[in-house]
């Protein structure tokens, strides 16, 4: 998923660059950052959230390694700055699935033999469990699936019933006019509005199907009332009424908004329309870069953000919640916490989803997303 | 004495606890001209900021052309103001400098255009400088540009603050006599800043010195000169002998008593002397330079000094010595008429000579 | 004076100018030819390729709505640099004159607010201009109806915090052209017959031109690159210059459009301004003349 938290998105990689410095100086004084004289250092690049002390310092501990930690604010850009060389410096990496199946492609994957991983593989949910398609690259192994959840409407039922938003009809219903809040996270916002035209994204687009895409965020855009980046400007919307629903967004956006105690907010998927399921999956995973420096010691931090325990604080943060693929993981949740997570519904949102993929065509909708949006005002 | 152009009664002026002006009363006639003299901080600039209308009053009453000046803001009084630092507009060309105070009594261009030229011709400044800017003038030049400026509307009275500290010795002697030559020319009242009082008494019908705060003297150049009130006053112009004396009346004069001077009836008539010595007492005599002669073995004077030549100056017009008294105490300044020989070498023993009745006594 | 003559073929004087040829290559000249060459290129499958084609540049003239928004940007730009130059004028006046007493803790009270996160100041001002935020709470309570002031996330906010976060810029500029003008110049207008409102127009709006024009082009130039304000406070639906190249450079991973769009960018801004410059240039001879 995105994880643009606001502020991060405007300084891009602020705190990186701050961690950076820090790293830079205390090297240059010939130190290292938390643990001193590690015998191992390795290069971490992930979201925030795996990045938490909580997670990292009892890997460095039984280890003995000191990780080296690089944010990503933006999937593709984390990517880009892989395959342009910077994989000869990076161990390991967490970010969202398609991206960590691309770096197959891209051969930069350092692949994974499934059997080593069979312990995890059998604490996943079977949905999860080897061979798993979303993650195979020419039938070997790219990463390990770490983190889901939906992308749907995000429903505050204090002013909509939740049938309302069985599909996504309300997002051109003049009723709702200015009522509609836009993520601007890439291609996520584009996704289900394609879904919703009866076209499915994720295959090989032909002209007449980009136009109805085009026609589609046309639509969306006469009722939109702003293109938001921010996550807590989205949040606060969604609270006070002023946005009935973010395009592009779901269980991302509410987890946290559900931990406080918002329960009338909720992430559904829409009902398939037509044989094409409207939901979409969104998962994050972790793969390994080529020739790590010490495969060992990456295999076991693969092992170890799979692990039931690392996939309960992963589950947990400041900013998200999220689901993990980890079964082994939900008896450590409390009940409170499946709630959140709104884990009796899982299973359904997941029946009634598409896998999120990188689209064939999502530098033409990308464009047609400019386009339209240039012309909306 | 004509009605005066300006009027002023007991101005003071305060800045917070600090007084910068105590009971001012001054008053200038029509087409005099006055100049305020005194040393840096005697609130000669307070006052012609206050004439101009620049600072407010702090007490007292100001009548300039006949109209009381309470509330009349600068721009609205019949005073014009040349600045120390001429403060010509860099902006505008020369002729838009001239023509400012008419362009802002909206008068015809075409009427501002002949007196800005008859403005021009007046300050013997050449036709191709309007459309110049002021920094491309020379010192002097910007200097007329001012005066030009100040006067273009015949203004009932200029204010000139110090306008010609800035200059060089020489273009400074010029502009004064030009300065003269246009005051008579033009018939406005000029009130004239300035810390020199040789300027002051080369151009000034009156003088006014200040100290402190306070008018000290008001006069004519002369009166200035020859009859200082006070020492500060003497000591104001050039090297001054000013000799300690104390005084006794006797019959219809005062006899003095001073050490320096040998003399065979040391008596002062009443005209001699500044206010406040009248009953006699200790006083300063004021003897100038110029009053002084240099005796011939022999000759004979009402009083004679003693002493050895410590130095000499040769100063065109005239020559100075500096002659050092035989009975001791301050040097003696005596300034003899230019001569291709000299009178006397230094080391040389000496009598000088003077006339009781150029004796001036002030208060010490 | 042999020394003077010849400094220009003096080697040690060549020599110590090198540090700033050097900072000046490497930071700025560089980085643009880089970012000039990088347009010549392709991406394929998130990567860039070395194509060496004119494909970009096709693009980019054949696409309207990159036109459109950079239009859209330059104009927005006009206005805030007009409205910043409107307001900071008597404003600085005011600081340098008529406050003067404050200004000490007016300069403080501005640097602070200058230095202060402008992430922050432009989410405040969301709280602030939103439909339940605390302008129309405050509104409200003198009896307006609810929502009485609906600018939030429309080009109009974009404006307002355009305007807010770079006025600072025209205002210290301005009022250090006009804190230089000599007070006796001012004195002079008056004597001269002058109001003070004359004054101001004849005297110290002229004497401070190079302060003004000084804070126009820093505030256009600024202007050009704004990012947050049509993001945050526009809600993003009328998007400007920087947007498009930052989506060109990120989300769409495809570099050399990015350095294209840069490139038009830098040019559009470097035109308008050669423009201007050719205009005052023009003005002012005339005014010699």
């Amino acid at each position: 998923m995105k994880k643009t938290n606001g502020l991060s998105m405007f300084s891009p990689n602020r705190r990186a660059f701050l961690q950076g410095m820090g790293a830079t100086g205390m090297a240059a004084a010939g130190m290292m950052p938390r643990r001193a004289r590690a015998a191992t250092s390795m290069q971490y690049m992930c979201w925030e959230g795996y990045d938490k002390p909580s997670i990292i310092e009892p890997f460095e501990a039984a280890q003995d390694v000191n990780l080296s930690i690089d944010l990503i604010t933006d999937s593709p850009g984390g990517f880009a700055k892989l395959a342009a060389g910077a994989w000869r410096d990076f161990d390991v990496v967490s970010t969202d699935s398609p991206w960590v199946q691309r770096m197959g492609p891209a051969g930069i994957a350092e692949f994974i033999d499934d059997a080593e991983f069979a312990d995890v593989y059998d604490s996943f949910y079977e949905q999860f469990r080897a061979p798993f398609g979303p993650l195979q690259f020419d039938g070997q192994t790219t990463g390990l699936p770490t983190r889901w959840g939906w992308v749907g409407p995000t429903v505050n039922t204090q002013y909509d019933d939740l049938d309302t938003w069985r599909s996504y009809d309300p997002c051109f219903d003049p009723a709702y006019k200015d009522k509609i809040c836009v993520l601007d996270w890439g291609d996520w916002p584009i996704m289900p509005m394609a879904l919703h035209a009866g076209i499915n994204p994720y295959k090989e687009l032909d002209q007449a199907e980009l136009n109805e895409i085009r026609l589609v965020l046309r639509a969306l855009f006469k009722n939109t009332r702003a293109v938001v980046a921010d996550l807590s400007v989205a949040q606060k919307g969604l609270m006070d009424g002023s946005f009935r629903t973010l395009i592009g967004g779901g269980t991302y956006c509410t987890s946290a908004l559900r931990k406080d105690g918002q329960k009338h907010i909720q992430s559904i998927v829409p009902e398939p329309k037509d044989g094409l399921n409207q939901g979409i999956i969104w998962m994050e995973a972790s793969g390994i870069v080529k020739d790590p420096a010490d495969a060992a010691k990456a295999k076991a931090l693969l092992k170890h953000m799979t692990s039931p325990e690392v996939a309960v604080e992963l589950a947990w943060t400041e900013a998200t919640c999220n689901l993990v693929p980890s079964q082994a993981a939900e008896g450590l949740f409390s009940d409170e916490q499946k709630d959140v997570l709104q884990m009796d519904y899982m299973w359904e949102a997941w029946d009634k989803s598409m896998f999120h993929d990188v689209a064939p065509n999502i530098d033409d909708m990308l464009e047609i997303w400019q386009q339209e949006l240039a012309a909306a005002r | 004495m004509p009605s005066p152009i300006i009027e002023a009664t007991g101005i003071q002026k305060y800045y917070g606890d600090y007084r910068a002006l105590t009971d001012i009363s001054l008053s200038v006639a029509n087409g005099e001209f006055l100049a305020l003299v005194g040393p840096s901080g005697c609130g000669k600039t307070s006052l012609l900021k206050i004439l101009a209308g620049f600072e407010d009053l702090s007490g007292g009453s100001l009548t300039i052309d006949g109209r009381d000046m309470a509330g009349v803001p600068a721009s609205a009084r019949p005073t014009r103001m040349v600045f120390q630092k001429l403060a010509l507009f860099p902006h505008k060309t020369v002729a838009e400098n001239i023509g400012f105070p008419l362009k802002l009594a909206k008068r015809p261009a075409a009427e501002i255009d002949a007196a800005v030229r008859h403005m021009i011709e007046l300050m013997r400044l050449k036709e191709s400088y309007l459309t110049r800017f002021p920094h491309e003038l020379s010192g002097g030049e910007q200097q007329r540009v001012a005066l030009a400026r100040s006067m273009v509307s015949q203004p009932p009275v200029l204010l000139l603050d110090e306008p010609m500290s800035a200059l060089d010795a020489k273009l400074k002697k010029s502009l004064q006599a030009e300065l003269k030559h246009l005051h008579r020319h033009v018939g406005t009242s000029f009130v004239h800043v300035t810390h020199d009082l040789e300027e002051a008494m080369m151009l000034a019908d009156r003088i006014c010195v200040m100290r402190a705060g306070q008018i000290v003297q008001l006069g004519a150049p002369a009166e200035i000169y020859y009859r200082p009130a006070d020492a500060f006053v003497a000591g104001f112009i050039g090297d001054t002998n000013l000799l300690p004396a104390r005084l006794t009346p006797e019959g219809a004069g005062l006899r003095f008593d001073c050490d320096a001077l040998d003399c065979a009836a040391p008596m002062l008539a009443p005209g001699q002397l500044a206010p406040g010595l009248e009953q006699g007492g200790e006083a300063l005599l004021m003897i100038r330079p110029e009053m002084l002669r240099l005796l011939a073995p022999g000759e004979t004077a009402e009083a004679t000094i003693e002493g050895e030549v410590a130095e000499f100056f040769i100063r065109g017009a005239s020559i100075q010595y500096r002659v050092a008294p035989s009975g001791g105490g301050a040097e003696i300044v005596m300034d003899l008429p230019g001569t291709s020989v000299l009178p006397a070498q230094a080391g040389d023993a000496v009598r000088l000579g003077l006339t009781l009745s150029d004796i001036f006594a002030v208060r010490p | 004076m042999a020394m003077q003559d010849k400094s220009w073929r003096d080697g040690a004087l060549q020599l110590s100018t090198l540090p700033l040829l050097v900072i000046f290559a490497a930071f700025f000249v560089i980085p643009l030819g880089m970012t000039a060459l990088l347009s010549f290129q392709g991406t394929q499958y998130y990567r860039l390729v070395w194509t060496w084609d004119l494909d970009i540049w096709r693009d980019v003239f054949g696409q309207w709505h990159y036109w459109r928004i950079m239009w859209r940007t330059l104009v927005m730009a006009l206005v805030c640099t007009a409205l910043t130059t409107v307001l900071a004028v008597p404003i600085a006046y005011a600081m340098i004159n008529r406050l003067s007493k404050w200004s000490h803790h007016i300069t403080l009270l501005m640097v602070f607010a200058f230095l202060t996160d402008a992430v922050l100041k432009t989410f405040g001002w969301v709280l602030f201009l939103d439909r339940s935020g605390v302008l129309n709470g405050m509104l409200a309570g003198l009896g307006f109806g609810p929502g009485a002031v609906d600018v939030l996330f429309s080009p109009t906010a974009t404006m307002i915090g355009m305007v807010y976060n770079l006025l600072p810029y025209t205002i210290f500029t301005t009022a250090l052209s006009m804190a230089r003008i000599d007070r006796d110049l001012v004195l002079a207008s008056y004597d001269a017959g002058a109001t003070r409102l004359r004054t101001f127009f004849e005297v110290t709006l002229p004497l401070a031109r190079p302060g003004i024009l000084a804070g126009a082009v820093l505030v256009f130039v600024l202007a050009l690159g704004v990012f947050l304000e049509p993001k945050v406070m526009g809600g993003g639906t009328s998007p400007m210059a920087a947007e498009l190249i930052r989506q060109s450079f990120e989300t769409r991973v495809n570099w050399p459009l990015g350095a294209a769009l840069t490139i038009v960018l830098i040019v559009i801004g470097a035109l308008v301004l050669a423009a201007a410059g050719g205009l005052a240039a023009i003005r002012m001879r005339r005014s010699k003349a």
